[in-house]
């Protein structure tokens, strides 16, 4: 637990670092795509505009295509390039290079598409309240008891809603491709997380015709946030097959425009959840739960978020008589996709709002009712998995501890009865499972491999990219730590498919819980196989026998068990805690919030560098008060989003200030810590509304329209 | 065309361009100067910030004619520049990058600020940095690089 920089903040900070747009190939052209600007039809004519030659440019549709037009995901059912009837708006007809950049923009602003419209559904509402529009399979956790008679219980029904969400990474999707007409070999450069998803997409595109394809990222990944998950599958497709076929290099970097009209958004949800609490003892006895997801267009990774989120969505609570539901619903907007908490967010929202209003109906505080059914070692999930740690109680006691809670709660009430500009303070529990769910990492397998150097470097080979969040740093780190090397000594080499074995996704708060953990495991083992005390010392004395590789496989815990049918069993082996707290004022003449402190106290087993982890809580917790207070993609009246014009993200002069502490760092696993910051805070924002105002609102973002048309209708 | 005479990051610039091309890709694709990028196009982000006479402003947003006689400064000139290179300083210090991409945007918006007010208040920070958008860090540790490099840059002024 040493203080180690990141290896990237110097370059990054001189401007050398190399994102992707700043590479550049001789003989380039430049990648566009034309998208459909209607939500459901059949494609009847693409009139090119006569003003431009066509020759000049190079165009690919799905008749280009010499492998399948499926893009390969956990439900293969999107295709790359439109056939012959479009389902989504923004979904993508053709790919066109030209060596200018600006004459590519002007042409294909200029082709004209002819359609057939088709009856589209484009409202979150209308989307998910028809139960005839659900698609894929219907998720179910039981968790039944015989609870006896209910008539005494306290009933809350109540439903919650949460809108798409933009990942606005900083730097917009892009790919470089080149063909090798000689070895037949396709070569992606690009900005992802998933180096061995790209490479699974240009096999399906091609097929047969190539040999080969390599996939490496660029040296700077500018966020991903899990935007860069699937996505990149179809830009890097589309570019490589431009690249194909003009037989030149092809660099598509998509406009921020383009990039929020067609890329993957957070689901929207509806969830509903009835609770029958005791009065007097204050247990939740009964809870039902009904979660529904918006898919967009194609189901795509929809089903995983969807687990997800059914297993996320009883947050920290024991409750004997438990039913989770989950479906996906269908609309004619394109796929939503992985974006940080993957379904979790969604869930907490729904859930923590929910006990804060079971509270105020019983006429006690919110700490009170989650204090009494919180999980605790004796107790169980909805899936039967047994608590083994009391630390989210931890988190809730040591969070109420340092906000002053208590005092501040008595405080406000009084305040708010003298003052017109209101206080408020909320409180949220949160969790995580760290890495794929249930048997998802068995099925993964990751594969690892590092080699030492002739003088004693340390390269790390593993497909996890590096997009910001400091993962290469604490890689390396671990490994270093593991056997005391020098932190100079050890780097993770720039993911490429080619070098690197498949050690999975970047996704699920995997990469340091999961890789890291196989990475320092190997090195401990390769120190003990040589049995040396200094790695230096060794080489030098061993010359000939370096470099040398070593490889590892994952080893799955035999005890961790999970029933994918009957959704029983170890769903994750280690779960991340926290708890909440969230002080904003509002002002009742501008119907404004203003956000005042927010304290975060998190579980997430060892911080093997606590800076970045400090600072991966900093940047979720932001996103999530984001997505409650102001963000939002479309709604029915408003039309879609252009761009950051129109999708209002948190700038500096928005933040609260932010208070984090880690705690039972003591465990010798590092736990997910990615997501976890994303899953809380907006639900604690929501319930220091309702602390200081009385009115609870079931709907994020809050913005002061949304406040307004509440208060209205009070 | 237009054939343009300014400076950048100190020397002198003879170039022509089209018309209609913005600073951002004179910069970027003309001098080779990558380290300024492009988050938005429409002077929403602040990723494309430079310093243009002193004042930060959006390269995006800044057309060929506008360069002509004029004082342009990019991140690249961080090691000639004592702010800047204080500001790179505290920003390694408080970790202030993640991916890094907001980057160099936000030490020239800093920098300007620092250049024209030494001493600024919390606030100062939070107004001078509100064009800069930045999706990974939460601005936290940003702005408290800030106000660490505005106390070092006084503490050695003494
Ligand atoms: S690129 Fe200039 S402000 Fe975004
Ligand atoms: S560090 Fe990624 S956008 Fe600021």
């Amino acid at each position: 637990m040493k203080k180690v920089r990141k290896f990237d903040a110097v370059p990054k900070l001189n401007g050398s670092y190399k994102f992707l747009d700043d590479y550049t190939r001789p003989n380039l052209l430049y990648g566009g795509f034309l998208y459909a600007k209607f939500h459901h039809g059949k494609l009847k004519q693409i009139k090119f505009p006569k003003k431009f030659s066509k020759d000049e440019f190079t165009i690919v549709s799905y008749k280009d295509i010499l492998g399948e037009n499926i893009v390969p995901e956990p439900e293969n059912d999107q295709p790359f390039l439109v056939e012959q009837e479009v389902m989504h708006y923004g979904q993508i007809i053709l790919g066109i290079a030209h060596p200018n950049k600006k004459k590519l923009k002007q042409f294909i602003d200029n082709i004209e598409v002819e359609y057939e419209e088709m009856p589209a559904i484009t409202d979150i509402e209308e989307c998910l309240s028809d139960e005839n529009n659900v698609f894929g399979r219907v998720l179910e956790i039981k968790h039944p008891a015989e609870i006896g008679n209910t008539s005494h219980l306290i009933h809350t029904k109540r439903i919650y809603r949460t809108p798409h969400q933009e990942q606005a990474y900083l730097e917009t999707q892009a790919m470089l491709a080149e063909y090798d007409k000689e070895k037949k070999e396709i070569f992606v450069l690009g900005t992802m997380q998933c180096p061995f998803f790209v490479k699974s997409a240009l096999d399906a595109i091609f097929g047969d015709t190539i040999h080969n394809s390599v996939v490496e990222t660029s040296e700077g990944i500018g966020g991903g946030f899990g935007g860069k998950e699937d996505f990149p599958n179809i830009i890097a497709g589309i570019t490589a097959l431009l690249a194909y076929k003009s037989g030149r290099p092809v660099k598509t970097v998509l406009d921020r425009e383009d990039d929020i009209q067609i890329t993957t958004k957070r689901h929207p949800s509806r969830v509903e959840v009835e609770s029958y609490t005791d009065p007097i003892t204050h247990k939740i006895r009964k809870l039902n739960i009904d979660y529904r997801l918006d898919a967009g267009a194609f189901q795509t990774l929809s089903p995983v978020v969807l687990s997800r989120g059914v297993l996320h969505a009883s947050s920290g609570y024991a409750v004997e008589d438990c039913y989770i539901k989950g479906r996906l619903f269908r609309s004619n907007t394109p796929s939503n996709g992985a974006f940080r908490g993957f379904g979790a967010p969604q869930a907490l929202f729904a859930i923590e709002s929910h006990i804060d209003n079971v509270a105020a109906q019983l006429g006690i505080d919110p700490y009170t009712l989650r204090k009494k059914n919180i999980l605790k070692i004796g107790k169980e999930f909805p899936t039967s998995q047994p608590i083994i740690e009391n630390h989210l109680e931890d988190c809730l006691e040591k969070v109420i501890e340092i906000s002053d809670y208590h005092e501040k709660y008595r405080e406000y009430k009084q305040w708010n009865l003298e003052h017109k500009v209101k206080k408020g303070i909320g409180l949220s529990l949160g969790l995580h499972g760290g890495g794929y769910t249930g048997n998802g990492e068995k099925i993964l397998n990751s594969k690892i491999k590092l080699v030492i150097e002739k003088n004693a470097d340390i390269n790390i080979y593993v497909a996890n990219t590096d997009m910001g969040q400091g993962a290469h740093t604490t890689l390396a780190q671990m490994v270093d730590e593991a056997i005391e090397h020098p932190h100079n000594k050890t780097r993770v080499v720039i993911p490429n498919t080619n070098k690197a074995p498949n050690s999975g996704p970047t996704v699920a708060s995997r990469t340091i819980y999961i890789v890291g953990n196989m990475l320092r495991n190997l090195i401990k083992e390769v120190k003990k196989e040589l049995g040396f005390d200094n790695l230096e010392t060794y080489v030098k004395a061993h010359q000939a026998d370096f470099p040398r590789e070593f490889r590892s496989l994952f080893k799955p815990d035999p005890q961790a068990i999970f029933d994918d049918e009957t959704y029983k069993g170890v769903a994750y082996k280690d779960y991340s805690w926290a708890a909440c707290v969230v002080e904003i004022t509002y002002d009742p003449t501008t119907y404004e919030i203003n956000l005042e402190k927010c304290w975060n106290v998190l579980d997430i087993g060892e911080t093997v560098n606590p800076e970045i982890a400090r600072g991966q809580v900093e940047g979720g917790v932001v996103q999530a008060l984001g997505w409650g207070l102001s963000e939002f993609f479309y709604k029915k009246g408003f039309g879609r989003k252009q761009g950051f014009t129109d999708y209002t993200m948190l700038t500096s002069r928005d933040i609260p200030e932010l208070n984090i502490e880690f705690i039972h760092t003591d465990n010798p696993i590092p736990k997910g810590l990615g997501e976890i910051p994303m899953d809380y805070p907006a639900p604690a924002l929501r319930n220091a509304f309702l602390n200081a105002t009385g009115v609870g609102i079931d709907e994020i973002p809050l913005t002061p329209e949304k406040i307004f048309a509440n208060l209205e209708e009070k | 065309m237009i054939a343009l005479k300014f400076t950048v990051n100190q020397q002198d610039i003879e170039i022509t361009v089209p018309d209609s091309m913005r600073l951002l890709d004179i910069l970027r694709e003309e001098l080779n100067l990558t380290g300024t990028k492009e988050g938005c196009g429409i002077g929403e982000c602040g990723a494309c910030t430079v310093i243009m006479d002193g004042a930060a402003v959006n390269s995006c947003l800044i057309l060929a004619e506008q360069c002509q006689g004029s004082r342009v400064e990019t991140v690249e000139n961080l090691e000639k520049d004592k702010i800047l290179s204080q500001l790179q300083e505290a920003f390694l210090e408080n970790g202030a990058v993640q991916c890094g991409f907001c980057t160099p945007g936000m030490l020239m918006s800093a920098k300007a600020l620092l250049a024209q007010n030494p001493h600024p208040s919390l606030e100062e920070i939070k107004t001078a940095l509100e064009g800069n958008l930045c999706r990974c860090t939460g601005y936290v540790p940003i702005i408290e690089s800030v106000q660490k490099a505005a106390e070092k840059l006084g503490k050695d002024a003494k």
